[in-house]
């Protein structure tokens, strides 16, 4: 075992959780920046710290990059072996560094945006909490820490979305958040059981190296049990519903969670499992399914919808669609690509709608802004940078990283895939582009005030994120894959080529010209001719209303599910629980009672007759002695 | 002399006790029911001694000593109690000792 | 020995049923002396001397004086009679039942082949010597705690009798 990863790693793991227990311990008695300080340094020392394993770890002969260090046995029962270790390969370094850097800069950014918030303490310390639950997720070696690192950035997520708690639509938000999550956390629970059963092991050593032992049958339930439960984290058709809503936490949860990192577990799940997938392709099928169609699905909606988080959540759903078909038709590279530039530009998307929203006094809706070209010049720029480089525009990051999934869909021979993928970039250009019309040019629509505040620890991290959405993408040029190099180490034994160092020049230009069609469009739309757009929405006004409901999906739910629970619940609470379950109680301290009553009736004070019971009790006594003394005696009757 | 049998002290004893078990139970008058424990415990001395005699052991006969002793304290006891309770009485009736009752 | 012992049981159960019936606890006092009497014959047959003793000055010499004191102090100017009605009058019949099922019992019981271990007992069984010897060696503990028994009983006559009015 490599002896600086074996040391460092756990660091990287307890660094936060430390910083969330010092923060929650030690900062009520310390001023308030002290426990903005404690957060941002304990991610920030876990982002050195990772910086210096990844450099370590790629310096390592590719097959020597996957370290599994294990740190003890967590519970020993019978057959049952889980221990507790975490599992260092490019694969997780990956996600590490983005967890940790993008993480310490949206951190950063929230010590001025929460700066006036009255929970600020309890912001920091519940996003140390979500970073050390989402590395245990992605460090872990073993499928039942990752399950607990999985519900634990549940749980977080629920703390954020709902850290706005006298607001009753942040609540419920939370609530809908955590179902749907937890719907996901029994589908990886069963397919832990599955994988159990079949070979009594549930690290991913021992489940990788036996994956000939199941038969493909049993691999493509588990690799649907597992689907499910990615569906549900990475907010995929049809367990989506709860991420737009997710947008009443405050915007720098929204960009880390909602968008950089947790929904993105569901992609590093499927990754991670590519041993099952790859030999799976049922599941591997269904898993692709699933992601092109909600990038198609979630793409629609985001044309219609005039929250600006609420458009950038729809766009999140869309591209995360992209990375799990990646990694479903077993493209897992790109996949992983695709991640760490959207992690760039949807950071910096969110952060910068942030600005926004923070100057114009919580204002979110795109109706009413506009003009802001002039008055907010910062966030106009990084806005406009993150919606060219999200749009698919060279050399922004977007370009490379979503070109490669649509050429390995190509190439890997799925055509319907393909054409979701393509039209689905089509139309991110166009929602996108109008976002950035509607929101920053004209003339400004609202009535708040407009009170444009330059703080500095909000925008340099925004300047940063930035620069990579600028840059990042070029970690994969043509003919010089760096990206897919690095990854090499973790998919060596893959069914599908993974390098993304081939470029079909005609695929891109053709995808480009779709773009670019959607940008017009937009532009034609919602600048040039804005007449065109209201005789478009009279006429497809059936439509309209069909995508700024999400295809009424929400209500579905709500008839199919809500509605009865709270109907069952309701009875139980009016019939159930007063007469049968509180009746118990009611019934035995009655019984209690009148057994008393009668028992006294024998209480009559009179010494003869307490005699006349001793005498009694004395005759049984003797009789049960002179049996049992008989039974067993060895006197002769 | 030949032995009497162990079964007639047995017997006896027997017979003794229920009559102090009846005794106890019919009669209201506290000292007689005292006077009836008596007539149990004896019953119970009897039954030792006639072991002791059977099996040659002496244990029974320190154990009828100590039942005496023992009776003795109980009755010293149980008198004084009944002297404080019925001290003020004019009929001297155990059922009128009901405080107990319920 | 089978006469005596005939006789001393005819007095034994007379007297007893004396004892029970008999309407003035005097006369049950004398009837109980009469009955610790025989019982005392009957230790003698059964080779107790030193009980036979002890029953007669104990029990019929102290215990029963000791009755006999409080009878005269609870019944002094009064009729000793139970002339107060019967709040209790179905448990002479329950009490009767009672004590025939026990007695039923304990003769079946009793009714074994007790083969005695010693055919012969040893000649001084139940003499002071042999009683003095086995008190104070094999059975010290039992003797030392009658002792505490006896102290325990003359703390708690003295603080319960020794008072002079019960304060109301």
């Amino acid at each position: 075992m490599d002896a600086f990863v074996a040391t460092w790693a756990p660091a990287i793991l307890f660094l936060p959780l430390a910083g969330c227990l010092a923060i929650s311990f030690v900062g009520p008695r310390l001023p308030r920046s002290a426990s903005a300080v404690l957060g941002c340094a304990s991610v920030f020392l876990a982002f050195v710290l990772t910086a210096l394993v990844a450099a370590h770890v790629w310096h390592l002969a590719p097959y020597d990059q996957s370290i599994d260090v294990a740190l003890g046995t967590w519970a020993h029962i019978g057959a049952l072996n889980i221990g507790f270790g975490l599992w260092i390969d490019p694969l997780s370094l990956v996600w590490m560094l983005v967890i940790t850097g993008v993480g310490f800069l949206i951190h950063l950014y929230s010590v001025g945006y929460m700066g006036h918030d009255k929970n600020y303490r309890t912001f920091f310390a519940h996003m140390n909490l979500f970073v050390f639950a989402m590395l245990l997720l992605v460090m872990s070696d073993n499928f039942v820490w990752l399950l607990v690192g999985w519900g634990g950035v549940g749980l977080a997520s629920y703390l954020l979305i709902g850290f706005y708690f006298d607001r009753v639509t942040a609540v419920l938000a939370a609530r809908k958040a955590l179902i749907m999550n937890v719907i996901g956390d029994v589908g990886i629970m069963i397919a832990i059981f599955l994988m159990f059963q079949h070979v009594r092991d549930v690290s991913f050593a021992g489940v990788f190296a036996r994956t000939g032992a199941f038969g493909t049958s049993a691999l493509d339930w588990i690799g649907i049990w597992l689907l499910v439960g990615a569906v549900a984290k990475s907010a995929q058709l049809p367990l989506h519903t709860w991420l737009p809503d997710a947008m009443e936490g405050p915007t720098p949860v929204s960009a880390l969670i909602h968008a950089a990192t947790m929904v993105t577990a569901g992609v590093y799940l499927v990754a991670r499992c590519h041993p099952i997938y790859d030999h799976a392709p049922l599941a591997a099928q269904s898993v692709a399914v699933v992601g092109a169609a909600s990038a198609l699905f979630a793409a629609t909606i985001g044309c219609v919808q005039y929250d600006i988080k609420r458009v950038l959540a729809y766009s999140t759903m869309s591209q995360i669609g992209y990375m799990i078909m990646a990694v479903g038709m077993g493209a897992y590279t790109a996949g992983a690509f695709h991640f760490l530039t959207h992690a760039f530009f949807k950071a910096l998307l969110f952060m910068a709608a942030g600005i926004v929203i923070h100057n114009l006094g919580g204002e979110q809706d795109i109706r009413k802004m506009g003009g802001l070209v002039k008055t907010m010049p910062f966030a106009f720029w990084t806005f406009a940078i993150g919606t060219v480089a999200i749009a698919g525009v060279p050399p922004f990051s977007g370009f490379f990283s979503k070109d490669a999934i649509i050429d390995k869909a190509a190439a890997l021979g799925h055509p319907w895939l393909f054409a979701a993928a393509v039209a689905a970039a089509g139309l991110t250009a166009f929602y996108m582009f109008r976002l950035l019309f509607v929101a920053f040019f004209g003339a400004y629509r609202g009535d708040a005030a407009v009170h444009v505040e330059r703080v500095a620890t909000m925008e340099i991290p925004v300047a940063i994120l930035a620069a990579l959405a600028v840059v990042g993408g070029w970690l994969v040029l043509p003919g010089d894959d760096v990206f897919g190099n690095l990854l090499g180490g973790a998919f060596s034994d893959v069914l599908h080529a993974q390098s993304l160092a081939e470029f079909n020049w005609t695929l891109a230009l053709g995808t480009l010209m779709i773009v670019a069609a959607g940008i017009l469009s937009a532009y034609l739309l919602y600048v040039l001719a804005p007449q065109m757009r209201e005789n478009a929405k009279a006429r497809l006004h059936g439509l309209r209303e069909l995508l700024l409901h999400a295809y009424y999906l929400d209500d579905v739910y709500h008839v199919l599910f809500e509605a009865p629970a709270y109907a069952i619940a309701g009875a139980c609470a009016r019939f159930f629980e007063p007469d049968a379950i509180a009746g118990l109680p009611r019934g035995l301290s009655a019984a209690a009672g009148s057994f008393g009553a009668l028992s006294r009736a024998w209480e009559t004070g009179y010494l003869r007759r307490y005699g006349l019971t001793i005498a009694i009790g004395a005759a049984l006594a003797l009789y049960f002695a002179f049996t049992t003394l008989h039974a067993g005696g060895a006197q002769a009757h | 002399m030949p032995a009497i049998p162990l079964t007639d002290y047995l017997a006896l004893s027997a017979a003794m006790f229920v009559i102090g078990v009846i005794g106890f139970l019919v009669r209201r008058n506290p000292l007689t029911m005292l006077m009836s424990i008596e007539l149990m415990w004896n019953a119970g001395n009897l039954v030792f001694a006639a072991f002791a005699r059977s099996f040659g052991d002496m244990a029974g006969q320190i154990f009828v000593f100590i039942v005496i002793t023992v009776a003795a304290a109980e009755a010293a006891i149980a008198l004084a109690i009944v002297v404080m309770v019925f001290r003020r009485r004019v009929d001297v009736d155990v059922d009128d000792i009901s405080v107990l009752r319920g | 020995m089978t006469a005596l012992f005939a006789v001393c049981a005819v007095v034994l159960v007379v007297s007893a049923l004396a004892v029970v019936t008999s309407r003035h606890p005097v006369h049950s006092v004398v009837a109980l002396i009469v009955n610790f009497a025989a019982l005392a014959v009957l230790f003698l047959t059964l080779s107790a001397e030193f009980l036979a003793m002890m029953q007669i000055i104990i029990y019929a010499g102290a215990i029963l004086v000791l009755f006999l004191f409080v009878i005269a102090l609870l019944t002094v100017g009064s009729d000793p009679v139970e002339r107060t009605e019967n709040k209790l009058p179905e448990q002479a019949g329950q009490a009767v039942i009672a004590g025939l099922v026990a007695l039923g019992l304990i003769g079946w019981g009793i009714q074994a082949d007790w083969a005695p271990s010693a055919a012969r007992p040893p000649a001084d069984l139940g003499s002071i010597g042999t009683f003095g010897v086995q008190l104070l060696t094999t059975h010290v503990f039992a003797f030392e705690a009658t002792a505490f028994v006896l102290l325990v009983a003359i703390v708690g006559v003295v603080m319960m009798a020794g008072r002079k009015e019960i304060k109301r």
